[in-house]
């Protein structure tokens, strides 16, 4: 028994060093993103789906390229476009060469179920119906097509989203958001270093010379699953840590009894709801993975708040009066929320 | 204005004026004044006039005299009636108000005019009319001033000199002074508390003087051991209220470069940040390794309050 948990140990920390080897890799590729490239690696072991948000032009796409490319694994892409329905994502029908019409298996199906990465490109720009489909995959892991069932478990659906156009594009669903781990906001590098770099190297210039320069494989995206598994139950959460989320979740939820003011908001008539249960178990979900990155197998509030803003602002549904200001509103909340609550 | 029954100009107009039916409707009609000389140029002459009808009959308000000049000498300033029940009859009061411009050379009577009211009982078969004739009466004016006054050579000693003028009595004007200066600097000086000017700048509260103060009571009989959590959570406490905001472990740096002045307690802050959480968040096994002792945590406080007074 001792010695089995020793070597359960064991390989947590050596999957700690590749963690670490890996985030190196995405470092060299992608500049001035450190903090997005280690909730991109926070996701991964928590095997949360994650949504990229940001301006056009600013890595996303070349990020979670140099993600999968790191990760090894079958990767399929796919383009959101206005006239995309689900069935273009589960099969391809086309004219073969002696005229005779071919179905065959679309991008999800293509790599059958050794799919690890599926990358959903300017996701708001498909329609609903697209993104019901994503609400099983992504939720289960699991597409009916051809009188048969799939299985994905190593699954992970990366999207990214353009918040600059609102035109043509469809605001994803709440119960699509609910099922993405993290959103995560990227902006362009602020430092002056990586800014000189991105624009006057050539070597970021060609963007798929750049993601060929990187170690592929660098992590086993087969062993990932079951590594997951072994952080959720090898990181340990105190009471006091469990009163915490608790509070946080209190207290973002109904942030006028904790007694958090914000000027010129209503705080009574603030949020509207969400803060699902299934955000919050995500929140701590990926807070455990953050603590084990951080080399400890005991989490600590460091833990929740460094990742609570990806995590759970997304999941948080305002009054539709300050829904149009939720970009400034939502993360001053969640500031306020963490000033308000005691920890311990 | 009650009339003083001085004199009386009573006059019972039954028979000469009324008709044998108005006879029965207007019971009486009776003209008071205060006297009947003694006026000058420019006096106000008082008059009230009873008139006592039958019941049921009502004063027709238009019928009443309008004020304004009457003659050329003769103003009527006011006129106000009231009607009121008198024994079994009604009776109305017309209180009037002349003012006389009558410039007299020697004394001698003028006489005001007469003049008729109306008084209508309205029933289901008609209104029936009647009038009350209110009979002129006179009154004595008397000169200013001789008819022939003696010659003087200068115009102005014609002239009466101006009243005098008091000094007044400054008393109450400075004291109203005093009063509203006092309840001025009143004012400001709750304005000024409101909004914590000088003198009232709140003295700013001293959280890690009230946490040693704590830390020393929960620590006094246990101080070899670890500190107990309470202990630990007074001084979280008094840290949080000197930053403003929850402050967790992480940020411990950003705190010190904001109060310098705890910079040389910084090697203690972070083993106490250190132990609360292997306390509070650690394992069981975890909680004892690198605890801080009762007596270290109090040192430390009373190390941080004596900085805070200081500062």
């Amino acid at each position: 028994m001792m010695n089995q948990v020793r070597s359960g140990d064991a390989m947590l920390t050596d999957w700690r060093g590749a963690a670490g080897r890996f985030e190196a890799a995405l470092g060299g590729a992608v500049l001035g993103q450190t903090r997005a490239i280690r909730l991109l690696t926070i996701a991964l072991f928590a095997r949360g789906h994650v949504l990229l948000e940001g301006d056009v032009g600013v890595g996303k796409t070349t990020l979670l390229r140099a993600v999968a490319r790191a990760l090894g694994g079958a990767y399929e892409r796919v383009e959101g476009t206005v006239d995309m329905m689900p069935t273009d994502l589960v099969y391809h029908t086309y004219l073969a060469e002696d005229g005779r019409p071919r179905v065959e298996p679309g991008p999800v199906l293509r790599q059958s179920e050794d799919l690890s990465i599926f990358f959903f490109n300017e996701i708001n720009r498909a329609r609903p119906q697209v993104h019901a489909l994503l609400l099983r995959l992504m939720a289960e892991r699991t597409l009916t097509a051809f009188n048969r069932e799939y299985r994905f478990p190593n699954l992970q659906v990366f999207a990214d989203r353009n918040r600059v156009e609102r035109e043509e594009t469809f605001e994803l669903p709440a119960a699509a958001r609910d099922r993405f781990l993290m959103e995560i906001g990227l902006e362009a590098p602020q430092d002056a270093e990586s800014r000189r770099a991105l624009v006057f190297d050539p070597r970021f210039h060609d963007t798929d010379a750049l993601i060929a320069g990187l170690d592929a494989g660098v992590l086993d995206h087969a062993a990932l699953p079951g590594i997951a598994a072994a952080i959720q139950h090898g990181v340990q959460a105190s009471p006091a840590i469990e009163a915490y989320v608790i509070g946080l979740w209190d207290a973002l939820v109904r942030p006028a009894q904790a007694g958090i003011r914000l000027p010129g908001l209503d705080m009574e008539a603030l949020v509207q709801g969400g803060a699902s249960p299934r955000g919050v178990a995500f929140l701590v979900r990926a807070a455990r993975v953050r603590a084990w990155l951080e080399g400890r197998d005991w989490m600590v509030p460091e833990d929740i708040r460094a990742i609570f803003p990806e995590v759970m602002a997304h999941r948080v549904f305002l009054e539709p009066i300050y829904e149009m200001r939720r970009a400034a509103i939502v993360p001053e909340l969640c500031r306020a929320v963490f000033e308000t609550v005691p920890a311990p | 204005m009650p009339i003083p029954p001085a004199i009386r100009l009573a006059l019972i107009l039954s028979a000469l004026t009324l008709s044998a039916a108005a006879e029965a409707q207007v019971r009486s009609v009776e003209v008071r004044t205060p006297r009947p000389f003694g006026y000058f140029l420019g006096d106000l002459v008082q008059a009230q006039v009873d008139l006592v009808v039958e019941p049921g009959f009502r004063l027709q308000s238009a019928s009443l005299p309008q004020p304004g000049a009457l003659t050329y000498w003769l103003d009527l300033r006011d006129l106000d009636a009231t009607a009121s029940v008198y024994g079994d009859a009604q009776r109305v009061r017309i209180a009037l108000t002349y003012q006389t411009f009558y410039a007299a050379l020697d004394a001698r009577a003028l006489e005001i005019p007469g003049f008729t009211v109306t008084f209508v009982s309205e029933s289901d078969h008609g209104a029936t009319t009647v009038k009350a004739e209110v009979p002129a009466w006179s009154f004595n004016v008397s000169p200013l001033r001789e008819v022939q006054p003696p010659a003087r050579s200068d115009p102005r000693d014609y002239l009466r000199p101006d009243g005098q003028v008091g000094p007044g009595d400054p008393r109450p004007l400075l004291l109203g002074a005093a009063a509203s200066t006092a309840l001025a600097l009143l004012a400001f000086a709750g304005l000024a508390h409101d909004r914590t000017w000088w003198p009232f700048q709140a003295r700013r509260s001293r959280p890690f003087a009230v946490a040693a103060r704590r830390i020393r009571a929960l620590t006094r009989r246990t101080e070899g051991d670890a500190a107990p959590r309470e202990a630990l959570l007074a001084l979280h406490q008094a840290l949080d209220t000197s930053a403003g905001r929850r402050l967790l472990a992480d940020d411990l740096g950003a705190f010190l470069e904001g109060y310098q002045a705890f910079k040389p307690s910084g090697p203690d802050l972070a083993r106490f940040f250190e132990a609360s959480r292997r306390t509070f968040f650690g394992p069981e096994a975890e909680a004892k390794s690198g605890a801080l002792s009762g007596a270290d945590l109090a040192s430390l406080a009373r190390r941080l309050a004596r900085v805070e007074r200081s500062a």
